[in-house]
């Protein structure tokens, strides 16, 4: 651990969500190529994002998609006002 | 302003990330259906108040929140706190235990990360308080950025990261307890 790997982690989820302007960023991304401590941490958290959003992502039933549908046409017919 | 004869055309590509977000927030799939649809309702209503060329997907996302807040929450009386006492940043990665290799590492990485079954992850985040659970899903299933998340819920961004920061947190105690559970960890690393 030194001054760059705090700097790093510090600014972990930042890195992650893209909200780091591009020089703080690279900053990050050349530490990680070379910190055998950061860069596994890194990508496990990265991986880990992935793996949470694949697993929430849900499939939408057709019938709600058509239920939308439908009531959309509902509301913009003109005799329905 | 954005005109309601687009609307069918301009929204309805949003239904599979709605309904994922909505089925989190209710629990369950008849109310996160309702939820969808009277989304989509008030928003068809309001799409003329749409300023065209800002972002439509943020925009049902906040009409959603409010709907869900104002009508389907049940939770209100359950804490608004999560206790994360001692929990550290990457809690969940420095409980995988000290392999010798990084190759040994990596297995138990990928053993954690693979064997993290859907009803786990929906689990642990459904469990998360309302206030912390809306920017973790907002965030990581929706891929929203800090200020656009800000701007759905109507806080400050400091507030954003200081909320997803502890959801996150309490998020991976919650599925490090689960890997635990399924025998994912490897021995050394499964006392607490």
């Amino acid at each position: 651990m030194n001054k760059d790997c705090d700097g790093a982690l510090e600014n972990l989820y930042l890195y992650l969500d893209s909200e780091l302007d591009a020089v703080s960023s690279e900053k990050i991304r050349a530490h990680l190529e070379q910190c055998k401590g950061c860069g596994p941490a890194f990508d496990f958290e990265g991986r880990l994002k992935s793996v949470v959003r694949e697993r929430l992502d849900e499939d939408v039933p057709d019938s709600v998609v058509d239920r939308v549908r439908a009531a959309l046409r509902t509301e913009s017919a003109p005799d329905s006002r | 302003m954005a005109d309601q004869a687009d609307f069918e055309r301009d929204a309805m590509q949003y239904t599979r990330q709605l309904y994922s977000a909505a089925m989190r927030m209710t629990r369950n799939p008849s109310d996160a259906e309702d939820l969808v649809q009277e989304t989509y309702l008030k928003a068809y209503r309001a799409y003329h108040t749409f300023q065209e060329g800002t972002n439509l997907k943020a925009w049902l996302y906040r009409i959603l929140t409010n709907t869900y807040i104002n009508k389907y929450r049940k939770d209100s009386r359950r804490p608004s706190e999560v206790d994360l006492g001692t929990v550290e940043d990457m809690y969940l990665y420095r409980r995988l235990g000290s392999e010798e290799s990084a190759e040994a590492a990596r297995t138990t990485e990928d053993r954690v990360l693979d064997g993290m079954v859907e009803s786990d992850v929906k689990q642990a985040v459904e469990e998360l308080p309302e206030t912390f659970r809306m920017p973790v899903l907002l965030a990581d299933l929706e891929g929203f950025s800090y200020k656009e998340i800000a701007e759905i819920l109507d806080i400050p961004i400091g507030t954003v990261m200081s909320r997803l920061h502890r959801g996150r947190k309490a998020m991976q105690k919650r599925l490090w307890e689960f890997a635990k559970q399924r025998g994912l960890l490897p021995e050394d690393a499964k006392r607490p």
